[in-house]
């Protein structure tokens, strides 16, 4: 495999929209370095899953050379606009999309003017790649595909990668647990919204950071139900399907609170 | 200023696929025709709400899900080109909208004052959902009556249904009584499909009708039954059966249009007028009116009611 890092981020806005909040602040600054981590790298391509980039027909991937544009969260609008672009690989995508069937999946090309890239996707690129200098593959979450199935898709856009010699770091932008505050707060005191929730999202961050992959495809199926795991942790499952299975351990380079919910900045040692 | 009151409600579906089949100089792909019955049933919808000549019409979406609460459009004109995150490939529409502000405020006012928590959308580059928008085509392709856009407040799906549809139900009563104070001639429009079963693949020409069939017989039974109830004005045992049809039918009811327009006209026993039913990708979908001027429940003398 040519994956030369991978990294869990979160796809709240907040931190990018309101980083002078200090909780938002600590994550912020977690993507910061996970940044200088990834340009260490030098990837040529970053494989990308969004919880946010939902699909129910097919499996979609972008294939527009480029994106560019404002985009407004249809939650977080208040406090201001995401400007973006995005620069795919678009021999990569189209190969994924024409390789799914090995897996039995449909999928189609994203290649449209005006398409509305997810808040998670433009965080993402915002704080790992704000120029945008490595082209990105973004698969959309399919609603209906099981974890094991995006583990498949991980796995067969990272083989094909490497079949086009291309270093490629392995992205899941998602969430830990999916609780979240109801009610308007005052945004400095942000806080997990249950301690069950903090136990169970410190629990998972311990046994990533052990490479405890065993441990960790033990517990998922409890803490997707027990903690309302952002999409069911299919991020992590994207991920875990491009690492082949397999990572040495990790640090956890930022924790926190996204209005209730959990965020975490999680760099994979490969 | 004369009391405002709710002409009508209409459940109002927003499969792009039927923008889609239309093909509206708004909309950027091209097809063959498709889901002419359902086409066709707005087509009597349509001249259903002329004939009423409404001041807003007011819509509430599934596809503008909030977390925080219920969020209200709040820029007096929005426009641009909503691109369908779901079917890009059916849905690039170029849309121009005039928000009925005095009206959203009001609805937020006393969505807040009845404890529930509400908010003003005020940001002029919002890219307003692609439910909202279809429906609105839908149902007046003009774009000549000015609109109150309300988010669905993910409460249903969050909490449970019941919680979820208690939040609507309150929603509903507080969007009347705005209406009622601002004296606007109003009409509901729930952006809402019945059971929601659908298809995983797409078929290569989208407008291929050969395709096109109920998802699932139970799905499509369970619409005959509540569509029953609904044409014969049972709306009291429609809700009852509700939460079993959610659970049963995977209906797209759960998300809370249904239940907000209904506790907004006072869950009239009323039957309603199935203008058409079809399916898209699977999942059912009704165009279905409650005139309440027709019902004689509302006396509007400018409502030029058909015979």
């Amino acid at each position: 495999m040519s994956i030369v890092a991978a990294f869990l981020v979160p796809g709240s806005p907040l931190p990018m929209l309101r980083p002078d909040n200090l909780p938002w602040g600590r994550i912020a600054a977690g993507l910061q370095r996970a940044a200088r981590a990834l340009a260490a790298a030098r990837p040529d391509v970053l494989l990308v899953y969004s919880t946010q980039w939902l699909a129910v027909l097919d499996e979609l991937w972008l294939t527009r050379p480029e994106c560019a544009g404002v985009h407004v969260d249809e939650n977080w609008y208040e406090f201001g606009d995401l400007p973006y672009r995005v620069r795919v690989d678009t021999e990569l995508a189209h190969a994924c999309v024409a390789a799914t069937r090995r897996i039995g999946v449909q999928s189609k090309g994203v290649d449209y003017d005006g398409f509305p890239i997810d808040s998670g996707t433009i965080v993402a690129q915002h704080f790992l790649d704000a120029e945008a200098r490595v082209p990105i593959v973004a698969a959309a979450n399919n609603l209906y595909h099981s974890p094991e199935q995006t583990e498949q898709l991980g796995a067969l856009a990272a083989q094909l990668a490497h079949e086009q010699g291309k270093r490629a770091a392995v992205i899941g932008i998602g969430g830990l647990s999916g609780s979240i505050l109801r009610d308007e707060i005052d945004i400095r005191a942000d806080r997990i919204a249950r301690t069950e929730d903090d136990q169970w999202n410190r629990r998972v961050l311990d046994l990533i950071e052990r490479a405890d992959v065993a441990g960790l495809r033990a517990v998922l199926p409890q803490f997707r139900a027990e903690a309302r795991a952002d999409m069911g942790f299919k991020h992590f499952s994207w991920l875990l399907g491009a690492l082949g299975g397999r990572f040495y351990g990790a640090r956890t380079h930022a924790y926190g609170p996204v209005y209730g919910s959990g965020a975490a900045v999680v760099e994979f040692t490969l | 200023m004369a009391q405002g009151q709710i002409l009508a409600g209409f459940l109002a579906p927003h499969p792009p696929h039927l923008v889609y089949g239309e093909n509206p100089p708004q909309n950027e792909p091209r097809s063959e025709g498709g889901w002419e019955p359902l086409r066709w049933a707005y087509e009597r919808a349509r001249a259903s709400l002329d004939a009423l000549k409404p001041d807003v019409l007011l819509v509430h979406s599934p596809h503008w899900m909030t977390q925080l609460g219920h969020h209200f459009l709040g820029v007096r004109n929005l426009s641009g080109k909503s691109v369908d995150p779901i079917f890009p490939n059916l849905f690039r529409y170029t849309f121009d909208l005039t928000v009925d502000v005095e009206l959203a405020e009001a609805c937020c006012a006393n969505a807040r004052e009845a404890g529930l928590v509400a908010k003003m959308m005020r940001n002029p580059g919002f890219r307003v959902d692609y439910g909202t928008i279809t429906t609105l085509h839908l149902i007046r392709p003009q774009w000549d009556i000015p609109v109150v856009g309300i988010s669905a407040n993910n409460s249903p799906y969050y909490l449970n249904t019941k919680e979820g549809l208690h939040e609507m139900d309150v929603l509903g009563r507080a969007t009347r009584k705005a209406i009622e104070d601002t004296g606007r001639r109003a009409v509901l429009l729930a952006s809402n499909t019945l059971s929601h079963w659908h298809f995983h693949e797409e078929p290569a020409i989208p407008e291929d009708m050969s395709q096109e069939h109920p998802a699932r017989y139970d799905g499509y039974k369970w619409d005959m039954r509540m569509i029953d109830l609904m044409r014969r004005g049972r709306t009291r045992e429609v809700f009852q059966l509700l939460p079993q049809f959610i659970e049963e039918a995977f209906a797209e009811v759960k998300s809370g249009a249904f239940t907000w327009m209904f506790s907004a006209m006072g869950y009239p026993e009323i039957p309603g007028e199935l203008h058409g039913y079809g399916t898209v990708i699977g999942t059912g979908n009704a165009v279905m009116e409650w005139n309440l001027v027709k019902a004689g429940l509302v006396r509007d003398a400018r409502a030029a009611v058909s015979a």
